[in-house]
């Protein structure tokens, strides 16, 4: 997949970095480059109708100075969680959904950044491993950003699968919902990356996924990583409740099970569309004429905004009973819910966050 | 500016209308503007309630692909402005519908739960409480009572229902059609 890029800002202590030399390489003569000595100012929004939108085409290669490595920030123990380790290699998203939290989350610096120092999360997760030996881990790169959307660019996957395929206590997951699955089929992973796709069914992603693959032509890149020896999952998040998404997202269910045999997924996670006030806000603003935007969400415990609670739960069962049905029997979890919806959905209390996550990364 | 507007403006401000819904209201195509002008004289609507009225408006517009005008134009929603009672009672009504309209599977769900509340026959002293909004698919139960010979036969009375009881647990759970 393309996507348009305007400026290319790179900060000079990252000049000489190799994730400078390939995007310059891959960008090629006709977008700008700017060399600067402090990217902050870079990372800041334009004086623009839509900074968020404008932040998307502006490439920022900068240090970063924090940790690369952070629990998953939607955690909490209000919730069943999946125990999801996150490594934040890049700030942003060059697709376009309408009700992405990035909006709210990089309000104040949405310009896209790349960091050029990425190779130091390896020391970190080295750290991780030794810090509780034995343990098996699943850390992903698709919360802050789409691990793969800019991986014809940049090629950090490579790197990354590189360093996971020979550690036996990692797993890593690639979150995408694009097709850009052309790295990733040259690096035999040796069992040690997922990769996983949000799936949302075809009126989902005409009305709001703006600039991501199809969701037919995401299962398609799922079966080709799938052959080439990757383990794939799939994200049913967010979910939306419209009038027709039951049966809608049964088909989609159909589906991905008539292109991908169930014991080839290694895991499904189920969630609501959740949205903080503010998230709405700028969600409506951007997008004033996306229905999906207009659910019958309401305000939970949590402040977020989500479909009322008997209408998730039921969508939630629609889709693990469509699976059941298909006889396949593939690990799920719900993403920011009680304990008390997942045993409704899945007629189970949840195991505890570390379990899920070892159990997920071991597959 | 259109005598319309002129008007929409007028009111506006009389009732100190915020200016972003003085905006959303001139941005409605023409039959909108004036149908919704129409509406909030024939209901006296105050300015919370004009304020609710196009936030809702716009976002069953949305939701439907129907513009307000049609919207005003529905039966349910057109024989408020005509309805017998006092115009305070009729902007109530009339808010409500627009509530009804834009969360309709949520009010069919509310209507369906609290008829089988009331079904129960329970007593004074026990009292059923939907989450609000039904966020979520817990219900709180309330019992009053001065001694521990009422408790037990509340908790008796309970017990008795314990089917009926499942059965709104259910419907909240999602197991009904919503």
């Amino acid at each position: 997949m393309k996507f348009d890029v305007d400026t290319l800002t790179i900060a000079e202590e990252s000049r000489g970095s190799a994730l400078a030399s390939r995007l310059v390489r891959a960008l090629g003569p006709s977008v700008p480059v700017n060399y600067v000595s402090d990217a902050r100012d870079a990372v800041r929004p334009l004086p623009v109708a839509d900074p968020f939108d404008a932040g998307k085409r502006r490439i920022v290669v900068m240090k970063r100075r924090t940790p690369f490595l952070m629990a998953c920030p939607a955690g909490s123990s209000k919730f069943a969680c999946c125990g999801y380790l996150v490594l934040v290699l890049a700030s942003n998203c060059p697709m376009d959904c309408s009700y992405c939290f990035l909006q709210e989350h990089v309000a104040n610096n949405p310009s896209f950044q790349l960091y050029s120092n990425f190779a130091d999360c390896f020391a970190e997760l080295e750290r991780l491993a030794a810090s509780a030996p034995g343990r098996h881990f699943r850390v992903g790169t698709g919360e802050l950003a789409d691990s793969l959307a800019m991986d014809s660019l940049t090629g950090i996957s490579s790197d990354l699968i590189e360093f996971v395929r020979n550690r036996e206590f990692l797993t890593l997951e690639l979150k995408t919902k694009t097709d850009e699955i052309d790295n990733l089929l040259k690096i035999d992973p040796r069992g040690r990356v997922i990769v996983s796709w949000t799936l949302s069914p075809d009126a989902v992603w005409k009305s709001s996924e703006h600039r991501t693959a199809s969701p037919s032509a995401r299962i398609a890149a799922a079966r080709a990583v799938l052959e080439t020896g990757y383990r794939i999952g799939f994200h049913f998040d967010p979910m939306i409740a419209y009038p027709e998404a039951e049966q809608d997202y049964a088909g989609l269910v159909d589906e991905l099970l008539s292109t991908i045999p169930a014991e080839g997924i290694s895991f499904l996670s189920m969630g609501a569309l959740r949205m903080t006030p503010g998230l709405r806000n700028a969600a409506r603003r951007r997008f004033p004429n996306d229905p999906m935007l207009l659910g019958e969400e309401v305000p939970g415990a949590d402040g977020r905004l989500r479909a009322f609670g008997a209408l998730r739960i039921r969508l939630y069962r629609t889709l693990q009973e469509r699976f059941e049905r298909a006889g396949a029997q593939i690990p799920s979890y719900l993403c920011m819910e009680s304990s008390a919806v997942h045993q409704r959905v899945f007629g189970a209390t949840p195991s505890t966050p570390a379990t899920i996550g070892e159990r997920l990364a071991i597959g | 500016m259109t005598d319309l507007d002129s008007q929409i403006r007028s009111l506006a401000a009389a009732r100190r209308l915020p200016d972003s819904h003085l905006e959303k209201w001139l941005r409605l195509d023409e039959s909108s503007r004036s149908a919704v002008l129409e509406t909030a004289r024939a209901l006296k609507l105050r300015t919370g309630q004009i304020v609710a009225a196009l936030d809702l408006l716009e976002e069953i517009s949305v939701r439907e692909g129907e513009p307000v005008a049609a919207l005003l134009d529905r039966p349910a929603v057109r024989g408020l402005a005509n309805a017998a009672g006092s115009t305070p009672s009729r902007a109530h009504a009339f808010l409500d519908e627009l509530r009804a309209m834009r969360f309709p599977r949520l009010r069919e769900t509310i209507d369906r739960v609290e008829a089988a509340i009331a079904a129960l026959r329970l007593p004074h002293e026990i009292k059923l409480v939907l989450p609000r909004e039904l966020s979520s698919d817990e219900l709180t139960i309330q019992l009053t009572v001065s001694d521990a010979e009422g408790l037990e036969r509340l908790l008796g009375m309970l017990k008795e229902k314990q089917s009926d009881l499942e059965r709104i647990f259910s419907m909240l759970g999602g197991d009904d059609e919503v």
